[in-house]
């Protein structure tokens, strides 16, 4: 008991109030100036810091769902220019066929139509020829017959005159 | 702070007293590591004055060196974290000062070594601010007593009982909140025992109470006051041997025990705060 009372291992009674006094004044003090706003803005800071790496994470995932969506859609917009271009060549060859067959159409019935007027123009001209030769023939039938002569010879000078007609025509 | 500084000028003068009458070891160490009323000064009126008389007949109030180092480290954790509380509240995203952020590691390492692991969830903010307050407070009172001149307060039984009566405190008044009034009969006995064990167990359960904060206070105790008689040892080997290659040899020896006291200091305000949380944490539930 003498070393309880003197020396190293003594308890003084009045430092271990002390102890506790200054300990609990200075737990009370702290807690309310120092411990709760450092304790909250620490938590703050843990549940900030959790919330924004899940919105990462969050923000991440919806990323790569746009980018495969997106993805797709283009692979679909590859293969939709690939079918237009390809529809459009078809419908150019279509069309293309479609004109030249026209043009070859056109063509022909100008042809035909050319054809008739020149058969036209050749009736228009043999009719004309006709015209002329009877007039040049009357011509020359009064020439002769104004030369005298005798209607033998002019019945076969008619008759000639009407064979050469009838070969040119 | 002058009845600071003149009690440490009578501090010095009184270690060098004592008329040419030579000191032995013994002397040195005791001086070194007991407490003293101070008498010097303005603290030493104040003794005078008001304390002089013993509260209820047993509690000698008259403030004295320990008392002070108690005092010195409560001003200095009233100065390093009230400013740090308003810091840290106001830097929304963390603080880019390298002070704030020292703290907030030491903060979070009693958080992570400390509190989590020994209380549920909802409780570790309620946990936080006493369990802070343990680690800083022992740990100031460490490096405070590190000091050069000053003296360690926690180097104490009477200090050391007096942090440990806390956690013995808690460790009762949580088991009873939490488990009812009939804690301390049920509570700290496992359960599915035989009935006839109950009355074995239960006294060495109770005896487990007590001896848990004991431990604590020896422990916190002993680890304080060991490295400082090293220290004093080695120092007082110049003294004894006036030898230059003695004094070469026994400063270095002091230093080295120095720097590992440094890291005692820090060891010892760990584990009396882990143990404080474990022993506070298991009479949360029944086991």
């Amino acid at each position: 008991m003498a070393v309880i009372k003197e020396g190293l291992l003594k308890v003084d009674p009045g430092l271990f109030l002390w102890t506790v006094i200054t300990f609990a004044v200075l737990v009370l003090l702290l807690w309310k100036t120092a411990w709760r706003p450092i304790v909250d803005a620490l938590d703050a800071r843990a549940e900030k810091v959790r919330g924004d790496i899940e919105n990462a994470e969050n923000a991440r995932v919806e990323a790569e769902k746009v980018l495969s969506v997106h993805r797709q859609e283009m692979a679909k917009a590859k293969d939709d220019a690939a079918d237009i271009i390809a529809k459009g060549r078809e419908e150019a060859e279509k069309m293309k066929n479609e004109i030249v067959e026209k043009a070859n159409k056109e063509a022909s019935t100008i042809v035909d139509r050319a054809r008739k007027e020149i058969d036209l123009a050749k009736e228009n001209a043999l009719s004309d020829i006709k015209n002329e030769v009877v007039l040049l023939s009357t011509e020359i039938a009064s020439k002769i017959i104004s030369k005298n002569i005798n209607p033998d010879d002019q019945k076969a000078l008619v008759q000639e005159a009407l064979n050469k007609m009838r070969t040119v025509q | 702070m002058i009845g600071l500084m003149q009690f440490f000028n009578s501090y010095v003068t009184s270690g060098h007293g004592g008329g040419g009458e030579k000191e032995t070891m013994y002397d040195v160490v005791m001086h070194h590591l007991c407490d003293h009323v101070l008498t010097g000064g303005f603290i030493g009126k104040i003794n005078e004055t008001y304390l002089n008389e013993k509260l209820f007949g047993i509690f000698d109030m008259r403030i004295t060196k320990w008392v002070l180092m108690l005092w010195i480290a409560f001003f200095i954790m009233m100065l390093v974290f009230i400013p740090l509380g308003r810091k840290i509240k106001k830097a929304k995203s963390g603080s880019k000062s390298r002070w704030v952020n020292m703290w907030e590691a030491l903060i979070g390492f009693v958080h992570d070594e400390v509190v989590e692991p020994n209380f549920d969830h909802k409780y570790i903010k309620t946990a936080m601010p006493y369990f802070l307050t343990v680690f800083f407070y022992i740990l100031f009172c460490n490096f405070a007593g590190l000091v050069p001149g000053a003296s360690t307060a926690t180097g104490n039984l009477g200090v050391t009982l007096g942090l440990a009566i806390f956690t013995l405190f808690f460790m009762i008044f949580i088991g009873t909140v939490k488990q009812g009034p009939l804690w301390i009969f049920k509570g700290i006995v496992p359960h599915g025992i035989p009935f006839v064990m109950y009355f074995l167990l239960w006294p060495i359960e109770i005896a487990g109470l007590i001896i848990k904060p004991f431990a604590l206070t020896v422990r916190l105790f002993a680890n304080m006051t060991a490295g400082h008689i090293v220290i004093i040892i080695f120092i007082y080997l110049v003294m004894m041997f006036q030898n230059l290659w003695v004094g070469i040899g026994s400063v270095t020896g002091s230093l080295m025990i120095y720097l590992l006291e440094l890291l005692v200091a820090f060891i010892q305000a760990y584990i009396f705060t882990t143990l404080s949380a474990m022993f506070i944490g298991q009479s949360m539930h029944a086991h």
